[in-house]
């Protein structure tokens, strides 16, 4: 009896097709005679907090460790073994995920968008290396970075690339960083976690044009020391202007410079900078009037910028899933015999009004211009800034580490042959 | 003299140079610390995990091909309060399934990852293996559609790797996942709230 | 030095160890790669194999060695989904693995390899042009990166943003605009009527100009307008004349959507299973219970889903879909389908055109305009609306006004919209409930009147002006049928109220009434000699138009949802189940044949230039000798 009932309703819901209802109390729980007992739903419980915990611990360990490896024992080998572990920790146990660069991400969100609430762990993990390396330089990446690691451990045979793919490739880090945060800024998505080639290999499990980008940038690597770090990473270009600042830093030789050049080409991310000896054909005067002129032009270059990320906007605008939204239903594209997507299939069950989205895109597309304007100044700045910074001149007689682009890994410093006794920096 | 000039004059450089280091790392600390005061306001002490609502979700498959774990760590999760138990379960059965019984041909799970059991007459209980489910909600949208909506799509979030940006939530169509706190992760619908703790 | 010679040794056989290894994870990955292409091209769990046996099964649920091949496919490809899994984890382990022998030897070479300093090449002093080298490359990329990017914008460039601020705009004006209409609706369509004689010829003035300044009794108008279509054909006109209009199908129900149309020499007999007299069937995508309409030689018909509204047009001559438009992304159109009932559809009213675009209305309220060649001209929704069957009342035009039947649950109202612009010209409250009946031009001989049938009245409005000419109450209940005409008589019927003809005059009257047989579906037809009145259960009955006689009754063995239709002396009617009845227009039933569709319809056909369009439940014919 109760089976017909039951077969009955359910004819007839077949046949009003009612779908996209949820969860109604359709059929009553039903009261078994045999004594069975309805079993509990599981819910498994997330990863326990003390681990997040354990996490920012092993990262403020892993610091100090390699830093003291660097600047007090001053050993590549310590160094490299710490680089080891932080790659299995980081890397293939977390799994890549806390971590600093994406940090970024999750900073700008909370700055920029009142209901997200940030973790503090990763607020640690954005400001620990950032501190770090205001005082020790860039030893994050020596040793702490999962992904300066692997790049690290598979570099073989690295060449230089010469000063023209260097000044083309060393603009995308600022862009790229830009690029995250206008896009975390307006809550459209996390480019640096979308677009992280090193996750899927200590997930082993990725998308397959993902397992393509890394398996690029890790045959690169081959040659090309640490590809990643040089030319992408934005949290890179955070580290390097803080580290230019930084209060000690790494020195190829622990006392005094005894000009051997034995370390000239130690290092394989062309940080050291070699003495200059020659005096420069320009004169002072002129050096001076060209500083002062790209200083003057650096407004234009930011004007110029913006005004070209202003006319992009409405690309990089694209990005976000409501403005694809909006633009599918008011420019519908007319193929016939194609379905809808299931963007629009979802976005018809969720009954919003398009008006309201409409509104919705307006807005971020206001967003969008004025982060267009902004991304666009900071790029300008940035070409600017690189300009200006090839114009002063420091006349120095020894081999000195880059300040701002040295990781720290120490190479240099097996290659010195002066070794006082105690090897410590200077305080 | 001339030379005792020269010294001071370098002196004095490097101690212009001293200067604006020292006020460039000063100015550097000062702003990583307005920064973080900035940020702290919003820092929140709980951690937060990713789920989806039920309510919004359209069963669109895509959790099953978004995530970056294969299989997918969403699942079928079965509220067994909700359950009506029925003959025909519009979760486990084909439409138009003519014939109630565990054939291939009637399933509507593509891995068979649903257990039917006969409890009495006339019901039947239904059990998700979850190492075969692969999350792609078929089975939800049967029993949404026909049923009380007792199978629901859930992150498994002894599986799930918690991402910064969660991948499946970047392909969502109807925007069903969000970062909740991770004392309460789960959003069952049909379940106490108290149920849904983890503590 | 006394290390050298075994670490050379190592050192060898550490290389011998990375090659192979490089090469073991240069075949895993290629193997990988394979296993992932061939996994995305056929998803194992998805094999259109699979559904082709289950198809079969469900025709023949009988079958049992087709029930064990779909047991065995099914284990089949869940074994090969589940293989290629673990194929693909176990292969990316093993290339890990594969990469860190490889890496651990390479580091061990690093280790053992004697370090010889490097000899002290001279030093390169480029240290300047280096310096000028950079500078010039930051500069080139700035370049291309400002080139680029405009680029890039150029070519992705959508208009989106422009959009979007026109709407903002528009809506700001729609809503202003509504504002004023409501308060000072009079003196808009004053003006507009104006804006009409302009355009409508000199010749035309006295006649709409003393229609809407005054005389609101219509008691006496200007002489000379016997035939009022004839004096809108101005040179300036875009609307048809009135030989287009009587020689194509233009509206539901014929010319005047009063059931009768012209012309002669249409088939008798056909057969849509055998294909005797079908010219062509073609598949309409989406189903819809509206008619096709006719220009020319083109038909045009809609369909919509829950979350699809398209418009067809298709060839006469061959039968091949011309265009179809998706007008789903009208502005302001609810994001879900209404609920309506599954006989209604969402797609019920009837097209209509004038020559120069067509216009279609869905149960969703939406009403969009397209020029012939499928281009949206305009669109507009008027609100979802309030109608638990869904919204069926079909368009028609007069002149360039595109006129809308809108009666729902609460603020019904007929509404008339330029044809070009899409502006709404007049719009008319009307205090009647909700109805699914469609409205009729009449000419009354001395003018055109609009007449709507709504529980509790028929009401006449003149189609320039919107002004309500007259009204009798007679009806009440859903009105489904529309009205019907013929001789100075309009006829109206409803279920469990009365079969009443009114006379048209000053003022009208019923003339006569009946109760025997009515009809809640099917919409009635009249010759000035007879009324013909189909009820949905299938009894077809014939009174004298006068006095409303009952001549003969007939009762077929099938439900008729569609309206008959009176042409050239027979009546053809179509029955749910496809089946035409066409008899003679006559005092005594005389059937002249009877031709199957092969397929059900509810649909009123239409009849053009010798062929009979039926719509289908899937397919659209076109009869003809």
């Amino acid at each position: 009896m109760k089976k017909g009932i039951a077969l009955t309703i359910l004819a007839l819901l077949f046949a009003w097709q009612m779908i996209s209802t949820f969860a109604i109390q359709r059929f009553p729980k039903p009261e078994f005679e045999s004594g069975y007992i309805t079993p509990e739903t599981l819910l498994p419980s997330p990863r326990a907090e003390i681990l997040e915990v354990l996490d920012v611990a092993v990262l403020l360990l892993a610091l100090s460790v390699v830093t003291w490896a660097v600047l007090k024992r001053r050993s590549r080998n310590l160094v490299f073994w710490i680089s080891v572990f932080s790659l299995a920790y980081f890397g293939f146990y977390r799994e890549g995920c806390v971590c600093s660069i994406g940090a970024i991400q999750n900073v700008t969100m909370a700055l920029f968008n009142g209901s997200y609430i940030i973790p503090w762990t990763v607020l640690v993990f954005f400001m620990a290396p950032l501190l770090f390396t205001l005082i020790f330089g860039r030893t994050f990446c020596a040793g702490v970075c999962p992904f300066g690691a692997l790049q690290d451990l598979i570099s073989w045979q690295p060449r230089t690339i010469g000063p023209r793919l260097n000044a083309v490739l060393g603009i995308i880090p600022y862009i790229y960083l830009g690029l995250a945060v206008l896009y975390a800024a307006t809550g459209t998505d996390f480019i640096i976690c979308r677009y992280d080639p090193f996750v899927g290999i200590f997930r082993l499990n990725a998308t397959f044009g993902m397992f393509l980008f890394a398996g690029v940038l890790l045959l690169s690597g081959l040659f090309l020391a640490r590809p990643y770090c040089r030319f992408l990473c934005p949290y890179g270009v955070l580290l390097n202007w803080v580290s230019r600042f930084s209060k000690y830093h790494l020195t190829i030789t622990p006392s005094v410079c005894i000009q051997c050049r034995l370390c000239e080409d130690s290092c394989p991310y062309e940080a050291i900078e070699k003495p200059v000896t020659v005096k420069n054909p320009d004169s002072r005067k002129r050096m001076v009037r060209k500083f002062m002129l790209i200083v003057l032009l650096s407004p234009f270059f930011m004007l110029l910028g913006g005004w070209t990320g202003s006319h992009i906007h409405e690309s990089l605008a694209r990005v976000n899933g409501k403005v694809r939204m909006a633009e599918e239903i008011l420019h519908p594209k007319r193929i016939a015999g194609q379905s809808e997507t299931i963007e629009m299939t979802a976005f018809k069950a969720s009954g919003k009004p398009a008006k309201e989205l409409y509104a919705e895109v307006t807005g971020i597309l206001r967003e969008f211009y004025i982060g267009g304007w902004i991304l666009g100044g900071f790029v300008g700045l940035t070409i600017g800034g690189l300009l200006a910074g090839r114009l002063i001149t420091r006349y120095r007689t020894d081999f000195e580490p880059n300040r701002g682009t040295c990781f720290s890994c120490a190479r240099c410093v097996d290659y010195c042959p002066v070794k006082t006794g105690t090897g410590s920096i200077e305080l | 003299m001339e030379e005792k000039q020269k010294g001071k004059q370098k002196e004095k450089m490097v101690d212009r140079r001293t200067f604006i280091r020292t006020g460039v790392q000063v100015s550097i600390v000062v702003g990583l610390g307005g920064l973080t005061a900035l940020v702290a306001r919003r820092t929140g002490s709980g951690e937060y995990v990713w789920q989806l609502d039920p309510a919004k979700c359209t069963q669109c498959g895509r959790c099953a091909t978004s995530c970056v774990k294969t299989p997918s760590a969403v699942k079928c999760v079965h509220v067994y309060a909700m359950c009506g138990y029925c003959d025909l379960c519009g979760g486990y059965f084909l439409p138009e399934t003519k014939t109630l019984n565990t054939g291939a041909e009637n399933q509507l799970c593509p891995t068979k990852a649903i257990k039917r059991t006969y409890i009495e007459d006339p019901f039947f209980e239904y059990t998700i293996d979850e190492e075969l489910c692969i999350g792609c909600g078929k089975c939800v949208k049967g029993c949404g559609a026909f049923g009380n909506g007792s199978l629901q799509l859930q992150v498994r979030q002894n599986l799930c790797d918690n991402c910064n940006e969660c991948s499946i939530a970047r392909n969502c169509p109807s925007g069903a996942y969000s970062r909740i706190p991770a004392g309460r992760p789960y959003l069952l619908k049909g379940f106490g709230k108290e149920k849904l703790d983890i503590t | 030095m006394n290390r050298m010679k075994p670490s050379k040794q190592t050192i060898q056989l550490l290389n011998r160890i990375a090659l192979i290894s490089g090469i073991v994870a240069f075949i895993l990955c290629i193997l990988i790669i394979a296993n992932y292409i061939q996994v995305k091209r056929i998803d194992p769990l998805n094999t259109p194999a699979m559904t082709v046996l289950l198809d079969r099964l469900k025709s023949n649920p009988g079958d049992d060695a087709l029930r064990t091949e779909i047991r065995e496919l099914d284990l089949l490809s869940r074994k090969a989904f589940f293989t290629s899994w673990w194929q693909i984890r176990t292969g990316g382990y093993i290339l890990l693995a594969c990469v860190l022998v490889i890496v651990i030897c390479l580091k061990w070479i690093e280790l053992i390899r004697p370090k010889i300093p490097p000899p002290p090449e001279p030093v390169k002093e480029d240290f300047w042009d280096q310096r000028k080298t950079r500078q010039r490359w930051i500069i080139y990329t700035g370049i291309f990166l400002v080139a680029g990017s405009l680029i890039l914008a150029w070519l992705t460039y959508t208009e989106i943003g422009k959009t979007l601020y026109r709407q903002e705009i528009a809506r700001q004006g729609t809503d202003s605009r509504q504002a004023t209409d409501s308060l000072e609706r009079g003196p808009d369509i004053e003006l507009t009527i104006n804006q009409l004689q302009r355009t409508g010829g000199q010749d035309s003035t006295p006649v709409t100009g003393t229609d809407s300044e005054s005389d609101a009794t219509q008691s006496g108008t200007t002489p000379g307008n016997a035939d009022l279509e004839e004096q809108s054909n101005g040179p300036q006109q875009a609307f048809p004349s009135r030989e287009e209009i009587l020689s194509n199908a233009m509206t539901f129900r014929g010319p005047d959507a009063n059931g009768v149309v012209n012309g002669k020499n249409f088939p008798v007999s056909w057969n849509g299973t055998t294909g005797t007299n079908v010219r062509w069937k073609t598949a309409i995508p989406l189903s819809g219970n509206n008619s096709p309409i006719v220009w020319k030689n083109r038909v045009f018909l809609t369909g919509a889903s829950t979350t699809k509204r398209e418009v067809y047009c298709i060839d006469a001559g061959t039968g091949k879909i011309l265009w179809q438009t998706d007008v789903s992304a009208i502005p302001g159109t609810p994001s879900t389908a209404p609920k309506v009932d599954r006989e209604t559809g969402l797609a019920a009213p009837t097209m209509t055109t004038d020559g120069q675009r067509t216009y279609a209305i869905f149960a969703t309220g939406d009403l969009v305009a397209l020029d012939m060649e499928g281009k949206l001209a305009w669109g507009k929704n008027l609100g979802l609306p309030k109608n638990h069957y869904g919204y069926s009342s079909s368009l028609i035009m007069y002149r360039n006004l595109l006129i809308v039947q809108w009666d729902q649950a609460e603020g019904a109202s007929v509404k008339a919209f330029d044809g070009t612009t899409g502006k709404l010209i007049w719009n008319t409250p009307r205090d009647v409930k909700l109805s699914w009946a469609s409205p009729i031009l009449v000419n009354t001989g001395n003018r055109m009147e609009l007449i709507l049938s709504a529980d509790p009245c028929v009401v006449s409005y003149d189609p320039a002006s919107g002004k309500e000419l007259w009204r009798v109450d007679c009806i009440y209940g859903e009105v489904g049928p529309s009205l019907a005409y013929a001789g100075g008589y309009v006829f109206v019927t409803n279920e469990y109220a009365r079969l009443a003809a009114i006379k048209l005059g000053n003022p009208p009257q019923i003339a006569w009434e009946s109760t025997d047989y009515l009809s809640d579906i099917p919409s009635p037809v009249a010759s000035d000699d007879y009324l013909f009145l189909v009820t949905s259960y299938g009894v077809v009955v014939c009174h004298n138009a006068k006095t409303g006689e009952e001549y003969w009754v007939k009762e077929l063995d099938n439900s008729v949802y569609s309206s008959p239709v009176l042409v050239d002396g027979l009546v053809y009617l179509l029955d749910k189940t496809g089946i035409m009845h066409i008899f003679k227009a006559g005092k005594v039933y005389q059937p002249v044949g009877e031709a199957t569709l092969g397929e059900g319809s509810v649909c009123t056909p239409a009849f053009a230039g010798g062929r009979i369009f039926i719509r289908g439940e899937k397919n659209l014919y076109c009869i003809g000798n």
